[in-house]
């Protein structure tokens, strides 16, 4: 009975000391499970789980023929841990042994690897020795960082740095524009951001003790997109081609710049928007602030004569002349109030046709056939033929140049807008001008990108393709071929020809006002058409403020290469009817 | 039994009786209900089964996710690696090099006479005239006005590949040495085990 009752006495006794254990057991239990599990689970998550930024790809700019102008690349930022910087062991070349480097030896070796002077790489790692971060160098290419990694560095690390390049320089860089440091800045780069630009998505997910990712554990928090595929309407074959002879020529005549544009006449697409001088958008700080745009939107100036073909074709439609109309032109037209209006040279009384005045350029006799339509109407036709309004590229800077309102035309003003002088335009307006003449009268959307093409395959930012008729097919095509009469008979009959094809021209050379009037600086340009029988191109070429030669006659060699690169380039089959030829006196 | 029963009556009653065992002898029905124990060895060795098989398939998906891990960094390096490689023939083919590469190998850009030869019939439009070699675009001229900063340091075509003397002995020695040395080796390359490369074309691909 004493040994059943000592059992009992053990037996409840192990029991409650089993069940204070459990309850011990139990109570912790429920204080990690359930009391403070949140807290555990968060940092146990942090332990865990890494956010990762994933960039997602800035579009690039490319030409009409799909050749990349402004390209994403990887780029790579070396940092280091000055914290860490030390001696440091690693494998010899032959892999048997180890060898010791000291940390000037690893400076210098960096500083093969990156490009970067060993002088500045010891002041980033010593200027905050306590520091855990430094940058060592920024934005290395691939080939850098391959160079740097085999360097087996400890306390060197790496980060990807996604950057932009322009594969063809300075080639369409004035419309291309460029990025700075954090945003686009300029060009089209900044003013068609909303279709290249791309977004950063981050994703977190958790991994192992050894960094790998645990199976099924990312979670996407944001998706990174990529940017669209902006496409030009430039070729750029052919706009370095007119870069390239643009710039020969600048330097050649000493202009302070010079453009260059080239219009398809049936679409309004620019094919080439050439500019001297221009930015390489790799290497922004190569140029002028001033020079980093592109003039031939931004610059507006007085064009002069070649404003003369605009005139003829206004007077056309609206039935005033016809090519042979008679004008009995004087050497100087008195206005009264002292005003007179001179030609560019002495003449007494000349026997022109209005083809004749066109040809020969004269200020005088374009006076007098002005004179056979009202200011109004005369300004009406400047207006829809694009001037005193920016075009349809509306580019960053872009001028929409100044046709002053009738009410503020004096004597002169009256007939000098009609043959470019006391109104401005750019020469983006004046090459859309001439498209007009070369499309039979209809006006198009001057246009420079063709479209933005999504990732997912949508195409937005369409041009338009609404033309304006602006005066009768009859009178565009008569102008033009009163034009080729400046090539077939004009003055710079040799300089403007080419064998086997009718060309269309105008030249234009004016005077460039200052403070103080006219002075001795001129613009010189040449507006023209190819073939001038069925225009497929509008070509204006113009220099600003030139030393050597200040005659539209200085632009003739330019336009003639630029003439014929067009035709090579587009493939332009020769003329097969005969030239237009009109009288120029009577 | 119960003969030996027989063999021994001296045992008291009360040792017979408390040795005495009873027990209820279940029915066939009875016994063939009771639960057996193959029953239960199927069940737990089910069990070890299933565990064995999610430890198997857990082992597999984690050594999926260093594969996964492996493979991405791999398909990362060789985006990347592609992405440089189309950066540089991006710069490359650039108008300015092609140009002035065009140029160093003598090609000038006939600025005259536009001609074209029609596939079609092999017609001959415009009238052909020898270009002339002072037409070039870049030489002669100030050279190249549209600048790239990205082609400093392309070197021209016509410009002669500089091999190290260093190595061309190097290799000159090993070609010799395997020559000799290996037997029924066709050449000297082939037991190197990669593409010989020229310095002029796409070096042979390195494994690292």
């Amino acid at each position: 009975m004493n040994d059943a009752r000592k059992t009992k006495r053990r037996t409840a006794l192990a029991v409650v000391v089993i069940f204070a254990v459990v309850s011990i057991f139990v109570v912790r239990l429920v204080d990690i499970q359930v009391v403070s599990a949140t807290e555990y689970n968060k940092e146990s998550l942090e332990k865990r789980s890494v956010s990762q930024t994933t960039y997602g790809s800035r579009g690039n700019i490319v030409d009409t023929n799909g050749n990349v102008l402004a390209d994403s690349v990887d780029r790579f930022d070396i940092t280091a841990s000055p914290l860490l910087v030390n001696t440091f062991e690693r494998k010899s070349d032959d892999g048997t042994s180890n060898v010791e480097v000291p940390v000037a030896d690893a400076i210098t070796e960096l500083a093969t690897a990156t490009g970067a002077t060993a002088a500045d790489i010891t002041t980033a790692l010593t200027e905050k020795p306590g520091s855990n971060f430094a940058y060592v160098a920024k934005s290395v290419t691939l080939e850098q960082l391959t160079a740097v990694r085999a360097l087996n560095i400890p306390w060197v690390y790496d980060v990807l740095h996604p950057s932009r390049t322009y594969p063809m320089g300075s080639v369409a860089g004035n419309l291309v524009g460029f990025i700075g440091t954090d945003e686009p800045q300029n060009g089209l780069e900044r003013t068609e951001n909303t279709c290249v630009e791309s977004a950063n998505g981050t994703s977190t997910y958790e991994r192992g003790a050894d960094g790998i990712r645990i199976p099924g554990s990312t979670v996407t928090t944001q998706e990174a997109s990529d940017g669209g595929t902006l496409k030009l309407t430039i070729d750029s074959d052919f706009q370095w081609y007119a870069q390239q002879t643009l710039a020969q020529r600048s330097i050649e005549l000493g202009a302070d710049w010079g453009t260059i544009v080239v219009v398809r006449v049936s679409d309004g697409h620019l094919m080439a928007v050439a500019d001297y001088p221009s930015v390489d958008p790799n290497n922004v700080d190569g140029v002028s602030v001033n020079d980093l745009g592109s003039r031939a939107f931004s610059s507006p100036f007085e064009p002069g004569s070649t404003m003369k073909a605009i005139t003829i074709a206004s007077l056309l439609d609206a039935g005033k002349i016809t090519p042979t109309t008679t004008v009995t032109v004087p050497g100087r037209r008195d206005l009264g109030n002292g005003q007179s209006i001179k030609d560019s040279w002495a003449h007494g009384d000349i026997r022109y046709t209005a083809t004749g005045i066109l040809t020969n350029s004269s200020n005088i006799g374009t006076s007098y056939l002005a004179d056979s339509l009202g200011a109004d109407a005369r300004r009406d036709y400047m207006t829809k033929f694009g001037f005193n309004s920016s075009t349809a590229v509306e580019f960053q800077g872009e001028s929409s140049g100044l046709v002053r309102p009738t009410s503020e035309w004096d004597a002169v003003t009256n007939y000098a807008v009609q043959f470019g002088q006391g109104m401005t335009a750019t020469s983006a307006q004046m090459a859309s001008a001439y498209q007009t003449l070369g499309n039979g009268g209809v006006h198009m959307p001057l246009t420079l990108v063709e479209g933005c093409t999504m990732p997912d395959g949508t195409v937005t930012d369409l041009p338009s393709t609404e033309g304006t008729r602006v005066v009768s097919e009859a009178a565009a095509d008569t102008t033009v071929g009163m034009m080729e009469n400046v090539v077939n008979q004009g003055a710079l009959k040799k300089d403007l020809t080419i064998p086997g094809y009718n060309v269309a021209a105008k030249t234009g050379t004016a005077e460039v006002a200052n403070a103080n009037g006219y002075g001795s600086d001129r613009i010189i340009s040449i507006a023209g058409l190819v073939p001038a029988e069925a225009p497929e191109y509008a070509i204006v070429v113009t220099f600003a403020k030139p030393d050597t030669l200040k005659t539209s006659g200085a632009v003739a060699s330019t336009f003639k290469k630029i003439t014929t690169q067009v035709i090579k380039t587009f493939k332009i089959a020769p003329s097969t009817v005969p030239e237009t030829k009109y009288p120029l006196n009577y | 039994m119960s003969n030996l029963a027989f063999a021994t009556p001296l045992r008291s009653p009360a040792e017979e009786q408390r040795t005495r065992h009873i027990e209820i002898v279940s029915s066939r029905e009875q016994r063939r209900a009771r639960p057996r124990a193959a029953y239960a060895i199927v069940a737990v060795a089910g069990l070890f089964v299933l565990f064995i098989a999610q430890l198997l398939l857990s082992i597999v998906v984690s050594d999926g996710a260093y594969r996964i891990a492996a493979l991405q960094t791999s398909q990362r390096d060789l985006g990347r690696e592609q992405q440089a490689l189309s950066e540089q023939l991006d710069m490359l083919s650039s108008p300015q090099n092609l140009a002035t590469q065009a140029e160093s190998l003598g090609m000038v850009l006939s600025t005259t006479n536009p001609v074209f030869l029609r596939l079609a019939d092999g017609a001959i439009l415009g009238t052909a005239a020898a270009a002339d070699a002072g037409e070039t675009v870049i030489t002669g001229s100030a050279g190249s006005l549209v600048p790239n900063s990205l082609l400093a340091g392309v070197p021209l075509v016509t410009a002669t590949p500089t091999v190290d003397p260093a190595t061309a002995a190097d290799a000159a020695a090993t070609g010799a040495a395997t020559g000799t040395g290996a037997t029924g080796a066709p050449t000297a390359t082939l037991t190197e085990g990669s593409v010989a490369s020229t310095p002029t074309t796409l070096p042979s691909p390195v494994t690292r």
